[in-house]
């Protein structure tokens, strides 16, 4: 037997070990490798529009690095951790430390190696499948089976160098323990972190207040409070594993009349001592599952993007021409639009109407704009019957203006605007008095009212006989194609802006929104997007449950010997079976559980920023999860119980 | 009637060559009584044990406990026959060590569903009786080998079993606790008028029964009553053992 041959057999006599290791590691070589047969695709690279779909591609691959670097590093660890006794045994056969960490470096190696090539196989079997799959995601025609060189290269490189480097890492990891030390170190109790109610009323604290300030942001105030929810609600966590689910497993067991009955006993001491070994991984199961939960879920609104994008975008194309510009041109656009609307056979109305710009001369509230856009009622009223809207605003009177929302979405900022007051140059005064109902024209064509970025308003609508006595400073002309099947219009006036939008901020002569266009681009993004946090969601699943495969594998042989015990005790099949269940369900779906409360606290968040409900797709995503949960939760136990009565 | 009735008991492995583990074993135990299982290695002592036990089924005899037998039950009723009627002590003490020493102590009387208060009692009564009083709140990592094995025995009895198996209860300890343990487990046989069935290599040990029994290649070899005197009785197995004739290491390096 060879030194490389002794290694070799380490790793293949212990297939059952690490076999949801390299499962795992394959898996996530897979989907890198995958994610780069799409992002080096020449039809996805060479597209416009599709190469920000690769963009979010490559993004994945990194995440999915990143953290299988990390899987990678928890995991060689723990399986050092648990072969110390048979380190202090070649060490005590004069084995030097140098054989030790060339040992343990070829046995990763080996694994690594095997992963990488098995992944990168398994990935070429299913590329052709992987492309079509996610042509259908992204809604575009079916991408050729292409072998691009990059991506193997890609893959097997950066694998090879993180298994090489994790690898390296272990000599560090094996430490300067003796061999006294490693004998011991298989014995070892862990040392369990020390419980107190101070710090499990903390987390239960953090827990709650992450919840509530999540549940009752406003839409103003989550981008600002997004970051110290997160935060707040992480620590919570990771004290709620580490502090009050053990607290409450000791007040349990302080009621005897409920403690010490039947296999309770069993169940609830067996579960706390796996829980305090388990409890960081726990938390890291948690955290990682509740980001993908979040990300699949709200990727997974796509649907309700069309239905959004109707109400913002009320004329399929809107064109803005700037005073500025001489009229020729303006005309020059209008008619190349009129003439692609009518080549693609699509139905259309037009209506146009002037947006004339008052020049103010102080206004209350905190914003100081400049120039005031302004249309009329009666144009109003206008633009809101072109696009299908119903409208119960009655004609406004006197100074009274509405501002006009620029996208659904602004609705949810009203409360917390401040209505101004405007005194024009003029002398007149126009007073806001509330919001419209509907969006008249779209974002981007107006400049924004606030004077800021991230304002969202566009401008306001005043009563007619006001709008004529106002004297513009310029008067532009706002001119709106409606078509009913706005889908359609993707990729009309690519003359004029190639990605669907050139904003009024902008130096061109003119404003353009094509919704057809920028639909077009939003569903790509977001289902590369949903694509990737699946992928991802799903790299993480397989790594979570491999952490669990691994702990109770671990465990085994203790679990094995304490249930001999207790069945020549007297420990029924029935109850054993109970006990296990009880406990591997506990450890199976508490940590989900919470996962999908954090993601239900994060919905009910970013519900504020989409207007529309995104409750169906998230409950599918979650009820997707779960069900893989459950699938994997009784496969494992069935193993384990088998395992168990296996004398 | 005895309480333990062991029947024309025999036990054949099959496999390439079948292997007689027991052949035709037949004695009683009557309550009350500490009997002592001794042999070589490979003698079937365990095996004898774990029927007993009804972990392991014969190939024919039978075994009666308290008039019934318990090889005749289903798998869930013989684990509820055990749980009631059974009281185990190991070598290896086989405490649970999620659990602590008086978690250990009323396990059995937890599973059948006792009240708390009558458990509390028991368990004030078997730690008194086994002096291990001040150990109850430990757990069973903090404790050495002899107090294990108090623990262990007052697990065994504390549901007042019709008999106790003993499977090696010295064979972890060193010679000293051992001795100081086999003196509990006899002052409980004593006193409370437990039945204990015990095996062992340990000629000490054995030296506390009332009554040894010898197997030899499975089958029945001899049997001895101690008498009045414990030396004298001692000194009757270390000779009934050089006369069985086992491997030289299966003999006590004890001597008088």
């Amino acid at each position: 037997m060879t030194f490389r041959q002794f290694a070799y057999r380490n790793v293949t006599r212990n297939k059952r070990k690490y076999a949801a290791y390299f499962v795992c590691s394959s898996f996530s070589v897979m989907v890198f490798f995958l994610c780069a047969l799409f992002v080096f695709h020449p039809a996805i690279k060479k597209d416009l529009i599709l190469s920000t779909a690769a963009n979010t591609m490559l993004a994945a691959e990194g995440i999915i690095f990143v953290f299988s670097s990390l899987f990678v590093l928890v995991s060689v660890d723990s399986f050092l951790q648990s072969r110390k006794l048979e380190f202090g045994i070649l060490l005590m056969h004069g084995m030097t430390k140098g054989q030790l960490n060339k040992m343990v470096f070829l046995e990763n190696m080996m694994i690594g190696g095997s992963a990488i090539l098995s992944g990168t196989l398994l990935g070429i079997l299913l590329g052709k499948l992987f492309l079509m799959i996610g042509a259908g995601f992204l809604g575009i025609g079916p991408l050729e089976f292409y072998f691009s060189w990059q991506a193997p290269v890609l893959t097997i490189s950066s694998f090879a160098l993180l298994f090489v480097l994790i690898s390296l890492g272990t000599f560090v990891l094996i430490g300067q323990d003796s061999p006294r030390g490693l004998f011991q170190g298989g014995r070892r109790k862990e040392q369990a972190p020390r419980v107190s109610l101070l710090w499990a009323a903390v987390s239960a604290l953090l827990l709650l207040g992450g919840y509530a300030l999540a549940a009752s942001a406003s839409a103003s105030s989550v981008e600002r409070v997004m970051f110290p929810v997160v935060a707040i609600t992480v620590i919570g966590t990771y004290l709620f594993y580490t502090q009050l689910s053990l607290y409450i497993a000791g007040v349990l067991r302080s009621i005897r009349r409920f403690y010490w009955h039947k296999t309770n006993l069993i169940m609830l001491s067996g579960l706390s001592y796996r829980w305090k070994a388990n409890g960081r991984m726990f938390f890291m199961v948690t955290i990682v599952s509740a980001v993908s939960f979040t990300s699949v879920g709200v990727f997974a609104s796509i649907h309700t993007l069309s239905r959004e994008l109707k109400l913002d975008y009320p004329a399929a194309v809107g064109y803005v021409a700037k005073a500025n510009q001489d009229g020729d041109r303006a005309e020059h656009d209008l008619q190349g639009i009129r003439s692609e609307l009518e080549r693609l056979g699509l139905p259309y109305e037009t209506l146009t109407l002037p947006v004339k710009y008052a020049e103010v001369a102080s206004q209350t509230g905190p914003d100081l704009t400049r120039q005031l856009p302004l249309i009329s009622y009666s144009d109003y009223m206008q633009a809101l019957e072109k696009a299908g809207f119903v409208s119960v605003e009655q004609p406004l009177q006197g100074s009274e203006g509405l501002v006009m929302i620029g996208s659904q979405r602004d609705r949810s900022l009203t409360s917390s605007r401040v209505k101004a007051v405007y005194t024009l140059e003029q002398g007149m005064e126009i007073v806001e008095a509330g919001y419209t109902g509907h969006v008249p024209i779209a974002e981007y064509l107006l400049p924004e009212l606030d004077g800021r970025d991230g304002g969202d308003f566009s401008g306001i609508v005043i009563s007619d006989s006001l709008f004529q006595a106002i004297t513009p400073v310029h008067t532009d002309r706002y001119t709106g194609f409606y078509v009913d099947d706005f889908p359609q219009t993707s990729g009309i006036a690519r003359s004029l802006s190639d990605k669907g939008k050139v904003a009024y901020e902008s130096d061109a002569p003119y404003a353009v929104v094509v919704s057809g266009t920028l639909f077009e681009i939003q569903k790509i993004l977001y289902s590369t997007m949903l694509f990737a946090s699946l992928l991802v969601g799903t790299v993480f699943f397989i790594a979570a449950g491999s952490f669990l495969y691994f702990r109770l594998y671990t465990d085994l042989d203790h679990d094995r010997q304490q249930y001999s015990t207790l069945s020549k005790m007297g420990l029924t099949d029935q109850e054993l079976d109970r006990t296990v269940t009880l406990q591997l369900a506990l450890m199976f779906f508490i940590p989900v559980g919470m996962a999908i409360l954090h993601s239900l606290f994060a919905f009910i968040a970013l519900q504020r920023l989409f207007y529309l409900s995104i409750a169906v797709e998230t409950g599918a995503v979650l009820a997707g999860y779960l069900a893989a949960q459950g699938l994997y939760f009784f496969l494992i136990r069935g193993r384990y119980l088998r395992n168990l009565k296996k004398n | 009637m005895p309480l333990l009735d062991v029947h024309n008991l025999s036990k054949i492995y099959e496999g390439k060559v079948s292997i007689h583990a027991l052949n035709h074993i037949r004695f009683a135990v009557e309550k009350g009584e500490f009997v002592g299982i001794m042999g070589p290695s490979g003698s079937g002592k365990t095996t004898l044990l774990n029927v007993i036990a009804t972990i392991d089924e014969p190939t024919s005899g039978e075994v009666m406990i308290g008039g019934r037998d318990p090889n005749t039950l289903g798998r869930k009723e013989k684990a509820l026959f055990r749980r009631k009627e059974l009281g185990f002590v190991f070598q290896q003490f086989n405490l649970l060590d999620t659990l602590t020493v008086e978690e250990n102590i009323v396990l059995p009387l937890t599973l059948a569903g006792i009240p708390v208060a009558e458990m509390e009692r028991r368990l004030q009564e078997v730690a008194a009786r086994l002096e291990i009083v001040q150990l109850l709140g430990k757990r069973t990592y903090e404790i050495s080998g002899g107090q294990m094995q108090r623990v262990a025995i007052a697990r065994a009895m504390i549901h007042r079993p019709a008999l106790i198996l003993a499977d090696e209860p010295t064979g972890s300890l060193d010679s000293k606790t051992a001795g100081e343990v086999m003196g509990l487990l006899a002052e409980v046989n004593e006193a409370e008028g437990a039945t204990v069935l015990m095996v062992t290599h340990d000629a000490v040990a054995a030296s506390f029964c009332h009554r040894v029994i010898f197997i030899k290649d499975g089958r029945f070899y001899n049997e001895m009553y101690r008498g009045s005197s414990r030396a004298a009785f001692f000194q009757n197995i270390i000779d009934m053992l050089s006369l069985l004739g086992g491997a030289s290491h299966d003999l006590s390096p004890v001597r008088l």
